[in-house]
């Protein structure tokens, strides 16, 4: 049922953003996107326009995804900049059979379980959007602005280990980059080296 | 290699460690041979491997240390097949091992020695790693107004992460104890390996330039031998496209290869910093001034 209308759109824009040789660049319009969140509501990047809006890649076997999840720090990130209008949208874009690759009433228990708060999860196990974005890793995070441009892709911190005791002390990029473009400041490290598990992609 | 498609393999992989370790230790064949069939019936089908997926020590080339000669030591890694580490820069994904090291006072460590990587994956996400075996060696330096002694008492804590279709992470605290049986010539074999995996310095006669246009650095070498095949292997993150196309050809005088730029190099870079490998033990460190088109 979603892929009938979501993946040929999908498809459509990637195979547009490949011809023309984009990749997701900062400073430059983010990629125009449909997907399907895990209670079927589709989400369209372009109805987002007038809020920040928060790309997180995630596979929850992934021990660097872990790290930031059993902590604490990526659903606290969540609920932080939610309740601060910003529009945070978590995507998988495992593959069937891969790591991380869960159907949508797997993931649902597992939000509540794990106490997460992003506004959904995106499923994306085709790897349309993740090719679209060119998402190398989990984590890895991009940032959109109320305008439509990209104005962060990168890590969600400086410190690229799976070690818990290194959340705290961390520069936060995510954070970061958006206290500086919530006040009308430019972001200071738009773009970072993102550090993680590679996404599962279909091979 | 494609590693999930090393997933139909898996009740061989078990058997196949074990036979390595056959060929490590000569003399314990029988014995460890039928430990590999007792795991190879142990373990069904559907079950996902578990334990560290490598083995890891710490080794030394020599039996004793002398004054003012570094004593070289590493750590010895062997992985499961289908299983990688990564190198000091991993690529796109993943993380290098990294070591902590405990040493008598007066004794300093130098940085790991990394020899030449394998490149890692084939889609949209390339690393630099390691499969099968690999010694990350490092020179220890004592106080010169020491005599000739036995081994010094050095640990190393070592974290790192393995992968396969899956991470994995690890740590392990390791002492040096000498080879099993005092084999001392089968580890100094090792270093001896090793030693010709390592990245050597560009020939002199090499002149290197990178060229950089929109989307490239054209890294171009003018070198007084025939070259057939060249990849370039990045040692600072961010500067090249791990998995982006390595264009080579020959020029008139050496040879190029086209390079594509990282999405996330976002400032004019002076020096584009790698390795040039021609071929197995042909690897050669290089550093080419940056020149804008």
């Amino acid at each position: 049922m979603r892929k009938r209308f979501a993946a040929p759109t999908l498809i459509g824009f990637a195979l547009i953003a490949l011809s023309l040789g984009w990749a997701a660049r900062v400073g430059e319009p983010a990629p125009d996107f449909t997907a399907t969140d895990t209670n079927g509501k589709v989400h369209k990047l372009s109805e987002y326009q007038g809020k920040f809006v928060v790309l997180e890649w995630t596979n929850r076997g992934c021990p660097y995804t872990q790290k930031h999840y059993n902590s604490g720090n990526m659903q606290r990130l969540q609920r932080e900049w939610t309740s601060r209008g910003v529009v945070w949208l978590t995507v998988i874009s495992s593959a069937p059979g891969k790591q991380g690759y869960v159907s949508a009433s797997e993931e649902n228990a597992y939000l509540k379980q794990a106490n997460a708060a992003p506004t959904a999860v995106l499923l994306d196990p085709a790897g349309t959007l993740g090719h679209l974005y060119d998402a190398k890793t989990t984590p890895h995070i991009f940032i959109i602005n109320p305008k439509g441009s990209l104005i962060y892709n990168g890590a969600i911190d400086d410190r690229p280990t799976t070690d818990l005791t290194d959340v705290n002390g961390a520069k936060n990029y995510v954070s970061m980059a958006l206290e500086e473009a919530t006040s009308g400041k430019p972001v200071s490290n738009p773009t970072t080296r993102p550090y993680g598990c590679s996404v599962k992609y279909a091979d | 290699m494609r590693p999930s498609k090393l997933e139909i393999r898996r009740p061989k992989t078990v058997g196949a460690v074990q036979v390595t370790m056959v060929l490590w230790r000569g003399r314990s064949i029988v014995l460890l041979t039928a430990c590999a069939m007792l795991a190879l019936a142990a373990r069904s089908n559907a079950q996902l491997p578990s334990g560290p997926h490598l083995k890891v020590e710490l080794i030394s080339e020599q039996a004793t240390s002398s004054p003012g000669q570094p004593l070289w030591v590493g750590l010895l890694f062997r992985l499961e097949p289908g299983w990688h580490i990564y190198w000091q820069n991993p690529g796109d994904s993943g993380e290098p091992p990294k070591v902590q090291w405990d040493l008598p006072a007066g004794f300093v460590a130098g940085p790991i020695r990394w020899p030449q990587p394998i490149r890692l994956g084939g889609g949209s996400v390339v690393d630099y790693g390691y499969e099968g075996q690999v010694l990350l060696m490092a020179p220890i330096q004592g106080s010169s107004s020491r005599n000739a002694t036995s081994l010094p008492s050095l640990s190393a804590d070592v974290k790192y992460i393995v992968c396969r279709d899956v991470c994995i992470p690890g740590k392990a605290h390791l002492t040096l104890s000498g080879p099993a049986g005092g084999d001392w010539a089968l580890w100094r074999a090792l270093f001896e390996q090793t030693r010709a995996q390592l990245p050597k310095p560009a020939p002199a006669s090499w002149k290197l330039t990178a060229v950089s246009d929109k989307q490239h650095f054209i890294l171009s070498v003018q070198a007084r031998s025939q070259v057939a095949n060249a990849s370039f292997f990045p040692l600072e993150p961010s500067q090249i496209d791990n998995s982006g196309p390595q264009e080579f050809s020959l020029t008139h005088n050496g040879f190029r290869l086209a390079l594509k730029k990282s999405d996330q190099l976002t400032k004019p870079i002076t020096n584009l910093r790698g390795l040039i490998v021609l071929g197995p033990g042909r690897a050669f460190e290089v550093s080419a001034p940056v020149v804008s088109r």
